[in-house]
């Protein structure tokens, strides 16, 4: 039983972390149907930023702040230089290889001018030796930290979307994206907005993984990307609580896997889990399958 | 510069000019350097491996992201069978090469029904699990270790049928087996295979529309690629003598698709192009490697805008996807629209009794029913919403009705899937014109011939065998339907540069090419000039007098009762009126129900 | 044929011809030439560029002091080609091609990981030139059937290989704990050593229990692998990987109130895991090179301690420290120096570039004090850092700052 809690508290907490990066898919989704597939070097990014400045002497919040910006700044950049002519270009190939190239570029820039060694990344609000203790069984502060954080970020986005004139457009667009050409004009700034939006959390997502993991460097991000696109497709792509369905399931599953079965096995099951979805319900948990265009 | 540029292509496209570098490099190989030699064999790889996946990404428009992974089930394969099951070289690689095909088959069923983002993800997760696998089953890969000792041309191990191969012996295989793959992918590519693979590219539903089994090509396209990518894997593994996890990663399956990107997608010279520069270049700029990851980053972020192309773009011009040899062969053509004598004018061919579509809680088409026979011009009209695109949709298979039945011919075809519907003699068109923009005229029009003909991807390849009747006997053809609808003058005109209205008749005449006994038109005359819309009459009249039943979908009073022999009207997916043309102007249900909403309806469509 | 064809063949025919040319034209420079030339290939840039480049340090400290001494019988040493693979198993291949195809480079100096090592080592040993293993630990890499049994002709290794690393570390752990709890990441590096070290510590200690677990590097949460330790008891953990990862580990144990001592391979003495593990690596104990560490180090060692200072200051390899360079260079720069200073030394008691004498006079060698060791080769040994030169050491608080002190034992 304690096993079993210690795993399952693991896999809650890194899955909040998968899911947040799911919903960081989604808001590029809505808006633009495009997916960031550099969006692991986005939250490298902000989290090398984070660790470099906070090393150098600036104080964590602040470093912290920079590096979100820093990555919500990219993303804006992103959208402009990949995502926007891509959709001239017409078809997926445009926008995928693009921004598989743009996580490409921001990786290799960061490892040429910030080095490609790992750094170490600041405890920001509790260190790793506390705990709670939750019926006799310990349970890492940190992971109730990052878990209560994740989910409130998410809760945060959704009111957001419900409650604000970006989120109703954002909304509409995402359930009719023909509207994209009603909405004109100002349409542009709620995809960048989205767009800032999503590489905003996408940092946000990278310091919580840096708590738990403790150091940074260039290659960090991408795993942790296919475990938000895993944690996606199996919710159901474009629903925030099917991707936070879909997050806290493969988080669980890693470490249940890993756990009972093997660890071997734990690394690669939610891989396959990805092509099981993809193959048998590519609309995922949560989601209706979309009708064919004539 | 154009000039220069036609020039280049010519030559380098030139199978001659593919078979003499062959020879010279098989002549020079014992005269180069060991380096040289490698620097060689390496760009030869990078060519098959390059040529790959230009077959299923440049061409079929399946996006790859784990291409490397069939490279390594080669490997592995080939390599496992001569280190430990003692099997000769010339057979280990034919057969790991078939394993990766078989492999790209396997994934091509989930892949098949995905696209865009979910095929790069699940061809991401492929290429991932691959190696995750490879790590794991160290009993067998040797896990992260690796296999060393490969015999290998490097090491003077690799023995073949008795001889030992040097690094300038296995430098002449290679440039061998790449010339004769060139040279088969130059013909298959200009041949129904190379053009349907275009097709599905561009649309998979225009595809079916026309009898091309979309699922089928690619089926096809990942076999062959896989393939392909196999045969260079295996051919890679025994001349580095070492295979690893490593070598089959993620960064190598984006680098292919970096040099299939940068030298074009969907050329086949800007292939070698590309994996010749991506092979050269590192070596002679030391200062590539440095920025290699910043390089790569840009170019794939910039290539679809700035050189969508690629540089096969700026040195070649466009790949014609004719064989100028069948060109030459094919008898002159006798203008026709494709009447066949064996349709009796008069006997019903189709007829739908009870259809009905519903989406969620909508139904657009209620209760329908209706049958046309040979020789019939039936025209459907409604305002918008009324269900006749609908109607045809169903009809044509695209969407399966949700109770009714389809008779073509005396047998059922209701919820056949759109192919198989095309190919048992119903052909559509489509609102938008789904063509392939960067195919010519004639190029598209074949299309449609697709079906007729038999020949299969070895023989088209290599241009023996049925191709040789098949493809002359269908451009003649072609030509003739093209000159029945006045087209002949722009047959070898890229469609994207023609007007609108063009597309329209090009889109018909594909359909005739199917030689269809039904003829599912959706709104033919929407953006046609008066000049365009008399040629589509004709070709209507000439269908009609060779006994084709035809269903017209269209707004266009005047070009619908020059037509047809009598219009059923919808609204609200049922059937107010049925009758003559002239009587429907008179019938007041219509005037009610349709002409009063005429003025919104054309202001919209 | 039209012109334009037969003049585009033309061209690409004398391409072809010139190259050829080219490369003939290469080695007829190679004949004369008064200049010792030695061939590189190591990862220069790239996400491994931190081994490649301070194996190149190493080198070149160690060459530019040879040239100032006057070189070779008055020959200068110079590392002609320096090629970068970025520890990429196919393009160190690719280099060790180009290299071993320039018949003047006298000696070659390798790559600085396993996998690029092994991807290239056949093709070293079958061309007969010395070569320089600065950091490959893989002992296939020297040892080719097993460690103990002949070594490559050609292959001189002065970094810490596998069976050595693992004979001490094993021991150390057989003498201390009766079960241990196994962590190793999923590479080559962890595997092998992995394997290598269970037999030591079974040889040592038949009755000992053991769990194994392995890792992916940069894995997100290792919670899975701890709990299912947890459940074996044992006294110890054991690690095998990078300090990054051992990062996450010593963090996981935190978490999960672990309070178990942690042995870790070398990695368990670099910087990212001191930065990153803060005061929860103290206790931490590894084996390494001790000389950087020891109270009295020999004249060799302050030597290279000063020389690499006034050279390239307190750099990356040095740390943080500007008194005291890092035990990390025990690790990467020293082999690379020691391996060049050993190479020049063979090349010039053979009095010959010639391969069969370099790897006679190296194979000659005895007593040489480098300043990682002192370095004995034979004809069946082929590398230079055994197991009496590693000592176990332990991660521990001086003042503010975390130090380290040699167990002993």
């Amino acid at each position: 039983m304690r096993f079993t809690i210690t795993l399952a508290v693991a896999g809650l907490s890194v899955g909040s972390i998968y899911a947040l990066i799911a919903v960081t898919l989604n808001l590029t989704f809505w808006t633009t149907r495009t997916v960031n597939f550099g969006q692991g070097a986005i939250l490298m990014l902000c989290t090398m930023a984070t660790a470099v400045a906070a090393r150098s002497g600036v104080p964590i919040w602040l470093a912290g702040t920079v590096g979100i910006l820093a990555s919500a700044f990219a993303m804006v950049i992103a959208e402009r230089v990949c995502v926007l002519p891509a959709s001239k270009v017409g078809g997926s190939m445009g926008w995928a290889v693009s921004t598989l190239g743009f996580g490409i570029l921001i990786q290799g820039i960061v490892s040429k001018y910030l080095g490609n060694q790992a750094v170490a990344f600041p405890d920001v609000v509790l260190d790793a030796a506390q705990f709670v203790d939750l019926f006799g069984i310990r349970i890492g502060a940190q992971y109730l930290v990052v878990f209560a954080f994740s989910l409130t970020v998410i809760a945060l986005l959704d009111l957001a979307i419900r409650y604000t004139v970006w989120g109703r457009v954002v909304q509409a667009v995402a359930q009719d994206p023909e509207l994209t050409r009603v909405f004109g004009v100002p349409m542009r700034r709620v995809v960048v907005v989205s767009f800032a939006l999503s590489g905003a959390m996408a940092g946000v997502a990278g310091i919580l993984t840096a708590q738990i993991i403790g150091t940074v460097d260039p290659a960090f991000g991408f795993s942790l990307l296919i475990s938000g696109f895993v944690a996606s497709i199996v919710g159901g792509f474009g629903r925030n609580w099917g991707a936070l369905l879909g997050g806290l399931v493969i988080g669980v599953i890693e470490q249940v896997v890993g756990g009972y079965v093997s660890t071997a096995a734990g690394h690669g099951v939610s891989l396959a889990v990805l092509m099981v979805v993809l193959a048998v319900r590519p609309q995922g948990l949560l989601g209706r399958a979309e009708a064919v265009k004539a | 510069m154009t000039r220069i540029r036609f020039l280049l292509g010519a030559v380098l496209c030139d199978a001659r000019f593919v078979g003499l570098l062959a020879l010279a490099i098989v002549a020079a190989a014992p005269h180069l350097s060991e380096a040289t030699r490698q620097l060689i064999s390496f760009a030869v790889i990078n060519i098959l491996i390059a040529c790959s996946i230009n077959l299923l990404t440049g061409m079929a428009g399946q996006i790859s992201l784990g291409q490397a992974a069939f490279m390594g089930i080669a490997a592995y394969a080939s390599v496992l069978l001569v280190k430990v099951a003692g099997w000769p070289f010339a057979l280990s690689v034919p057969a790991g090469a078939l394993m990766a095909a078989a492999a790209g088959w396997i994934l091509s069923w989930p892949a098949g029904r995905v696209r865009e983002f979910y095929l790069a993800m699940m061809t991401l997760g492929f290429g991932m699990i691959f190696v995750e696998v490879v790590r794991e089953w160290d009993s067998v890969t040797g896990g992260v270790m690796g296999i060393t000792g490969i015999p290998s041309p490097q090491l003077r191990s690799l023995v073949v049928f008795g001889r030992t191969l040097d690094t300038a012996d296995y430098l002449r295989l290679l440039a061998v087996i790449a010339a004769a793959v060139l040279f088969w992918l130059s013909g298959l590519n200009r041949s129904r295979v190379g053009r349907a693979f275009f097709a599905v590219h561009e649309s998979e539903t225009a595809a079916d529309s026309i009898g091309i089994d979309s699922a089928m090509v690619k089926r096809q396209a990942y076999t062959l690629s896989a393939g392909l990518a196999g045969l260079a894997g295996a051919l890679y593994g025994h001349l580095v003598s070492y295979v690893g996890p490593e070598s089959f990663e993620l960064h190598r399956s984006i680098e292919i698709l970096v040099m299939s990107v940068i030298g074009g997608l969907g050329s086949l010279p800007g292939q070698v192009v590309g994996a010749v520069a991506l092979t050269w270049l590192p070596l002679q700029l030391e200062v590539f490697e440095d920025f290699k990851f910043i390089l790569y980053g840009a170019v794939l972020v910039a290539i679809f805008v700035v050189m969508p192309r690629g540089l096969a773009g700026l040195l070649f011009p466009p790949p014609r996807m004719i064989r100028p040899a069948w060109r030459q062969a094919a008898a002159p053509p006798t203008a026709t629209t494709g009447g066949s004598a064996r349709r009796v004018v008069g006997r019903t061919v189709l007829a739908w009794t009870g259809l009905r579509r519903s989406f969620g809680g909508l139904t657009a088409v209620a209760d329908f029913s209706c049958e046309l026979a040979a020789g019939e011009v039936l025209g459907l009209i409604g305002p918008n919403g009324s269900g006749k695109s609908t109607t045809i949709n169903v009809l044509s298979g695209l969407y399966p009705p949700s109770s009714g039945r389809i008779e073509l011919a005396g047998a059922d075809v209701s919820g056949l899937p759109p192919h198989v519907v095309a190919r048992r003699g119903m052909v559509r068109t489509f609102q938008d014109p789904r063509l392939v923009g960067r195919f010519t005229v004639l190029e598209n029009v074949l299309l449609g011939a697709h079906v007729h003909a038999r020949y299969g991807a070895l023989e088209a390849g290599f241009g023996i065998g049925r191709i040789r009747r098949d493809e002359p006997a269908a451009i003649a053809r072609a030509a003739g339907v093209l000159t029945a609808m006045g087209l002949d003058d722009v047959a070898d005109r890229v469609l994207e540069t023609l007007p609108y209205g063009y597309r329209r008749l090009v889109e018909v005449a594909r359909a005739l090419m199917v030689e269809p006994d039904v003829l599912l038109l959706d709104e033919p005359a929407a953006g046609l000039s008066e000049g365009e819309i008399g040629r589509l009459e004709r070709a209507v009249l000439d269908l009609r007098a060779a006994g084709v039943a035809v269903l017209i979908v269209d707004h266009h009073m005047d070009f619908l009762a020059r037509v047809v022999d009598r219009v059923v009207v919808l609204d609200g997916g049922r059937e107010i009126f049925r009758g003559a043309i002239g009587a429907m102007r008179d019938d007041p249900k219509v005037a009610e129900c349709y002409l009063g909403r005429m003025e919104t309806t054309d202001a919209r469509g | 044929m039209s012109m334009g064809t037969r003049r585009d063949l033309f061209r690409g025919l004398a391409g072809i011809g010139a190259a050829a040319l080219l490369a003939r034209g290469g080695r007829a420079v190679a004949q004369d030439s008064s200049v010792i030339r030695l061939g590189l290939t190591t990862a220069l840039t790239g996400p491994y560029n931190e081994f490649g480049e301070g194996n190149k340090r190493g080198f070149d400290l160690a060459i530019e002091q040879w040239n100032a001494k006057g070189g070779i019988d008055g020959r200068k040493i110079e590392i002609v080609t320096a090629l970068d693979d970025q520890m990429v198993p196919d393009r160190a291949a690719q280099n060790m091609r180009r290299l071993l195809d320039d018949p003047s480079l006298t000696a070659i100096l390798g790559p600085a990981g396993s996998g690029a090592t092994m991807a290239v080592i056949d093709m070293v040993t079958a061309s007969g030139r010395p070569y320089v293993n600065a950091l490959a630990q893989a002992t296939a890499a020297t040892y080719p059937q097993t460690f103990g049994k002949a070594p490559r002709r050609n292959v001189f290794t002065f970094g810490i290989i596998s069976n050595v690393e693992a004979e001490v570390l094993g021991t150390y752990v057989a003498k201390t704990f009766k079960s241990i709890a196994v962590m190793h990441e999923s590479t080559s590096y962890g595997v092998s050593g992995r394997d290598t070290l269970l037999g030591v510590v079974k040889q040592h200690r038949p009755d000992v229990k053991i769990a194994v677990e392995a890792y992916n590097q940069r894995a997100t949460d290792v919670t899975a692998q701890l709990v299912r330790l947890q459940q074996s008891d044992a006294e110890a953990f054991l690690v095998i990987g990078l300090g990054t990862d051992l990062v996450n580990i010593r963090r996981s144990m935190a978490r999960l109130g672990l309070k178990q001592p942690l042995v870790t391979s070398a990695g368990g003495l670099s910087l990212p895991y001191f930065e990153g593990a803060g005061d929860a690596a103290v206790g931490t104990v590894a084996p390494m090179v001790g000389v950087l560490v020891e109270d009295e180090p020999r004249p060799e060692v302050t030597r290279f301690v000063e020389a690499y200072k006034a050279r390239f200051g307190t750099d990356r390899y040095w740390g943080p420290d500007p008194q005291r360079p890092q035990i990390q260079m025990s690790l990467i720069v020293i082999p690379a120096y020691d391996g060049a200073n050993l190479l020049l030394e063979g090349i010039r008691r053979a009095k010959s570039t010639e391969p069969a004498a370099i790897i006679a006079a190296l194979e000659g060698i005895r007593d040489y004090p480098g300043v990682n060791t002192i370095y004995n080769f034979s004809a069946d040994r082929h590398h230079g850092i055994g197991t009496e030169s590693l000592a176990m050491l332990r991660v521990v608080k001086k003042g503010e700052k975390l130090g380290l002190e040699v167990l002993k034992g």
